[in-house]
């Protein structure tokens, strides 16, 4: 327990590095009940939601997650678990494409197969897999390509994220190039492609049975790629992809296959649906185009793996649900990531994004992990204020204050605002 | 057995069985390890129980229960039960009331891709009710809830 004078309250309260001095404890989750609930929808204009507008729902492993489908299972992670640089596992969001998702994987039959273009094939064991091979960790950031779809104007159809389509973790496993090594990828091969243990009920080749994703095998994300069997310390959650996962640091998270089973050494480039034509964007800046050029059906399109994802920040307290009393000190505090080298700074904006000042940066958990960032804020004066956030990468990327759109919603990275009232006090 | 079950889905779909199907597949050839995959519990909304501790079976199945579903009522109109039975041959319509108001080319545009691209076996006059329920209750001009 921390006891302080209400002198050194004050002291603390008002100066800019508040609460950077000590480590918080666990953060309790405030119940989710809603004096004035949010609509049922959004749209056809923008969601003005930080999440996407659905109800909380309990799954197995899970806390209450907002729902956004339940048959696959998409769930989005509540804007309060953003506070800390990582995100808890029973909180972590959920994104399937198909139905057919594992509740029971036995381990004894269970096995890891490095197949295809390969000098010996591969059938490892959960026990060989953690046993034989040196384990590795990363922190990093599994953000969904279509996070923030809800921004989009025009709205495009697929799942309606808010922002909570990311989440930050610990990984530990076996990096992907060791496995190759012990496999022998022949010469000619060209991708490597990944499939998990969940399916769908559709015809088989259509897209609708099974969800594969591939990657040339000279991308330089693969050299930091891990097979992942710990996630935060603790085993994955089911619908976190147990037993293993791939962990692509910097790529989006539609690389990251879950429940992870067969890697195969390709000699052509793969054509299936989800590579041909499921998770592509123009080959544009920003991968910014106009519904017009994209109905012109002449868009040269690449897959979102030729991408890293793009700088982001956002504020996650406080969230504007309450009013704020004047005259106290405003403790502003958010995350920052990028795909593109650690985020070397962080802006705040008191006024709409006209004028910034530096924030004060977290811990530094390495480059793919998210950043935690506060501000104190003094608010001038009562009434409705408009804050903002922005971050720069080392890659010398700043958070652009312009939409963006494409027909799949995908790269949204847009500086994030949130409205406050200040409370009058008398 | 894949195909089986989805044969099984149409049979039910086209009976007018609307309660998500559960399967109960070993296929250790096929998918290593996979013991049990798409068991989804129909109407768990409200209260769910909390979890007993695991008993020591000195087995190496790793489980979890049914997958709760929390589908939100679609609008009552014609062609709702060909939604619900067609559209949840492979997904739940949370997936339609999840969206926004979608203009109807839009909705046109995803019955033809669900049939087209992921090989949705509905016939044609059903496609044709099932985009037309869409656009009277899912679109800018007529979306209520």
């Amino acid at each position: 327990m921390i006891r302080l004078s209400r002198r050194s309250l004050l002291a603390w309260l008002s100066s800019g590095a508040a609460g950077l001095a000590f480590a918080r404890p666990a953060r309790a989750e405030v119940a989710p009940h809603a004096a004035t609930p949010v609509p049922s929808f959004t749209g056809p204009g923008v969601n003005p939601y930080w999440n996407g507008i659905n109800p909380f729902v309990s799954y197995p492993q899970k806390l209450p997650l907002l729902r956004m489908t339940d048959r696959g299972i998409q769930l989005e992670t509540p804007r309060p678990y953003f506070l800390t640089p990582f995100t808890p596992n029973a909180a972590f969001y959920v994104r399937y494409h198909l139905d057919l998702i594992p509740n029971a994987v036995d381990l004894a039959t269970w096995r890891l197969n490095v197949e295809g273009n390969v000098e010996r094939p591969l059938q490892l064991g959960f026990d060989e897999l953690v046993r034989n091979f040196k384990a590795v960790s990363v922190a990093a950031v599994n953000q969904c390509s279509g996070n923030s779809r809800s921004r989009f104007q025009p709205r495009v159809p697929g799942a309606q994220w808010g922002n909570g389509g990311m989440g930050n973790a610990r990984w530990t496993g076996v990096r992907l190039r060791e496995l190759l090594a012990s496999a022998g990828i022949k010469s000619g091969t060209v991708q490597l492609q990944f499939q998990g243990l969940d399916r769908g009920p559709g015809p088989e080749g259509k897209g609708a049975d099974v969800v594969m994703k591939s990657l040339p095998l000279t991308d330089p994300a693969l050299d930091d790629a891990l097979v992942a069997y710990l996630m935060n310390d603790e085993p994955l959650p089911m619908l976190n992809g147990f037993p293993v996962r791939l962990v692509v640091p910097g790529k989006f998270g539609v690389y990251w296959t879950k429940h992870l089973t067969w890697i195969r050494a390709l000699t052509s480039e793969d054509t299936n649906y989800w590579m041909a034509s499921a998770y592509r964007i123009p080959d544009t800046p920003r991968a910014n185009t106009t519904p017009a050029d994209a109905a012109s059906g002449t868009l040269k399109t690449v897959p979102i793996g030729h991408v890293r994802m793009p700088v982001r920040s956002f504020i996650v307290v406080p969230d504007g649900s309450s009013k704020l009393p004047p005259g106290l000190p405003v403790r502003v505090q958010g995350i920052a990531f990028s795909g593109d080298g650690p985020v070397v700074k962080v802006e705040f904006s008191e006024d709409d994004g006209r004028s910034w000042l530096e924030a004060t940066l977290g811990a530094d958990h390495g480059p793919y992990s998210f950043r935690t960032w506060e501000h104190t804020w003094k608010p001038s004066r009562s009434g409705k204020h408009v804050i903002a956030v922005r971050a720069t990468d080392r890659a010398g990327h700043v958070q652009p204050d312009a939409p963006v759109w494409n027909p799949g919603g995908y790269l949204w990275n847009r500086v994030e605002r949130q409205t406050l009232i200040v409370g009058a006090a008398s | 057995m894949t195909s089986h079950r989805g044969l099984a889905i149409v049979l039910l779909a086209a009976a007018g069985a609307l309660a998500p199907a559960s399967t109960a597949l070993s296929q250790a050839t096929k998918a290593p390890g996979l013991v049990t995959e798409g068991v989804y519990d129909a109407g768990n909304l409200g209260m769910s129980m909390q979890p007993a501790p695991q008993n020591d079976d000195g087995g190496a199945v790793y489980a979890v229960p049914a997958w709760p579903t929390y589908t939100p009522p679609l609008a009552d109109g014609d062609g709702k039960a060909l939604v619900q039975s067609f559209c949840g041959i492979c997904h739940s319509t949370t997936y339609i009331t999840m969206q926004p108001p979608l203009p109807g080319a839009t909705w046109e545009h995803l019955v033809d891709k669900m049939i087209g691209t992921f090989g949705a076996p509905i016939p044609e006059p059903a496609a044709k009710t099932i985009i037309a329920y869409l656009k009277s209750h899912y679109t800018p001009e007529t979306r209520k809830q």
